[in-house]
């Protein structure tokens, strides 16, 4: 009993003398790393394919799932690219007094065109107006019958602002400007459409983004239960793993790979879908928008947005499996 | 490997105490039998050596290093230095004899050549290298017994730790499996097996640690 305590002296100093033989963690091996990421990058994408109908079942859900809001991106885009077009057709049209002569109507014509704030203005004395008005409604008859020409001299002004929804309030508030000259019996913007447009708009521009944050929470879900599956049907392996000494990051590095694979190949899917179905439906939207508007060019991804697509379904995919893998690996202990 | 546990206690949350003050010192090089009846705490001791557990009293040093001291962080490179035969956590059926060996060194990071060559010495040891492309499940109970010890000692492990590695074999395999751990302490390696088996114990010769209760009950060489 009496020895107990210069014993413990002894091995107080032992502890000291031996600590340096206890082995650092290794030094970081830039090429091991590189190597075993690729490996288990390798090996992941084989175990993926030797299940080929559940890991292309999974895919297909994951690929329809982002089909929807890549689909809906697009024909948020191909609208936008349309409105974008009527965009820039917005004038705003005076009606001068019917005694307002044309001197005058220049002058003014004049004075507003120098205006900073407008473009052009395009001037429509009545003879011209009486042409158009000839040529387009076919009243030639009635209107020739007439003792004298009823239209008044139009000026069309074209502000420089194009008109967006941005840009209403100030060109509405140059409507009213215009409005107040005296040569001025009435100006028109042609923009209550453009209201109710943007407006549209607005509220597709927040379904497509409520729907889309909806499908990538539900791709998240899907990857994380396959995931999760997937650490459970190979528990004896990671409790071997854990028992030779692997660690956390190692154990963790298939499923997020997996993970990672599930989220681009349904990316993959999703691109292609997304392509097919603009192609098919292409021939008839162009030419329903041609009904309107000539020169319009249905479009689709293109290659920034497809390398977009893909980066974002692989980001999901590592996400929804990381979140996965923290909650299903830390329950796996050895006993 | 040198391990010292110093007045060691182990109790579970469920109020069951599998170790109390256990205390004993292995040497580097030295090879040591834990007997014991079941339930008397040789697993738990194992654990508790492996970090599966963590003790709730005493001291275990470790080459002098307290493991309370060790991070969970640090808990794979502790474990990179032992090789374990259990009776549970045994081998994988969905890959080769090969690959199971293999395992410890994927695990570490070893390159393809190297990894090939020490599970083939690994193998060789245990006299299993014909059947390195056979899936374990093919295999007789003694020589998937063999390859669990091939995976111990294919890192090269300072500590050999074996849970009832002889369980289900006959006399006749045991005794060879018991010549295979002989062999490793032979080269330096610390040995300690936990083993029922009191006659094949008595007949190697070494020091025989026995348990009672979670009570290290007798220190010394074979009874």
């Amino acid at each position: 009993m009496s020895q107990k305590p210069s014993q413990r002296g002894a091995t107080r100093q032992s502890v000291k003398a031996t600590k340096h033989n206890w082995p650092s963690r290794p030094a970081f091996n830039v090429n091991l790393y590189l190597r075993q990421h690729q490996a288990t990058l390798a090996e992941s994408f084989m175990r993926l394919v030797h299940y080929p109908l559940a890991t292309l079942m999974t895919v297909m859900v994951i690929a329809i799932a982002l089909s929807l809001p890549g689909g809906l991106y697009v024909l948020l885009k191909n609208v936008q690219s349309v409105t974008d077009n009527w965009e820039q057709q917005s004038v705003i049209t005076l009606y001068l007094f019917p005694q307002v002569d044309d001197t005058k109507a220049l002058a003014l014509s004049h004075r507003l065109s120098s205006r900073p704030d407008v473009a052009t203005v395009d001037y429509v004395s009545k003879e011209e107006g009486l042409r158009y008005f000839e040529r387009s409604s076919g009243y030639e008859q009635i209107l020739s019958s007439l003792p004298e020409n009823p239209l008044p001299i139009v000026l069309k002004v074209i502000p420089k602002e194009a008109v967006n929804l941005q840009s209403l309030a100030l060109l509405q508030s140059l409507r009213d400007q215009l409005a107040g000259q005296t040569e001025v019996e009435y100006a028109e913007l042609d923009a209550q459409w453009l209201q109710r447009l943007a407006n549209i708009l607005s509220f597709g521009q927040r379904f497509v983004y409520a729907l889309s944050s909806l499908l990538v929470i539900a791709v998240l879900l899907i990857v994380g239960n396959t995931i999760r599956m997937a650490v459970e049907s190979r528990r004896d392996e990671v409790l071997v793993m854990k028992l030779v000494g692997a660690t956390d990051s190692y154990i963790r590095r298939p499923f997020l790979y997996m993970g990672f694979w599930f989220g681009i190949l349904g990316g993959v899917f999703a691109t292609l879908c997304i392509l097919v179905l603009s192609w098919w439906v292409s021939a008839p939207a162009e030419r329903l928008i041609e009904l309107y508007h000539g020169g319009f060019q249905l479009q689709t991804f293109n290659a920034d947005e497809i390398v977009l697509c893909l980066t974002i379904s692989a980001l999901i995919g590592v996400l929804g499996a990381w979140i996965a893998v923290n909650r299903h690996i830390a329950h796996i202990e050895l006993q | 490997m040198e391990i010292e546990f110093q007045r060691v206690g182990k109790k579970y949350d469920s109020g069951q105490e599998a170790l109390s003050q256990v205390s004993f010192h292995l040497q580097q090089g030295e090879m040591a039998f834990l007997t014991g009846h079941s339930g008397a705490g040789k697993s738990t001791l194992m654990k508790l050596m492996m970090m599966i557990e963590r003790q709730t009293s005493g001291q275990i040093l470790v080459d002098g290093v307290d493991l309370r001291t060790l991070s969970r962080r640090a808990i794979p490179q502790h474990r990179r230095r032992v090789g374990v035969v259990f009776q549970n956590h045994q081998l994988l059926f969905d890959r080769s004899v090969f690959h199971n060996v293999a395992l410890p060194l994927q695990v570490s990071g070893a390159d393809h050549e190297q990894t090939a060559k020490r599970v083939r010495a690994a193998l060789d040891k245990v006299g299993l290298l014909s059947k390195e492309k056979y899936n374990p499940m093919a295999l007789s109970g003694g020589e998937q017994q063999r390859i669990g010890i091939a995976r111990a000692v294919v890192n090269k492990p300072q500590l050999l730790l074996a849970d009832e590695p002889t369980g289900n074999l006959d006399p006749r395999l045991s005794a060879e499996i018991m010549n295979l751990f002989q062999e490793f302490n032979n080269v330096g390696v610390t040995v300690l097996v936990a083993s029922h088996d009191l006659a094949l114990v008595a007949r190697m010769r070494h020091r025989v640690l026995t348990l009672n209760q979670g009570r290290m009950v007798n220190d010394g060489g074979f009874s």
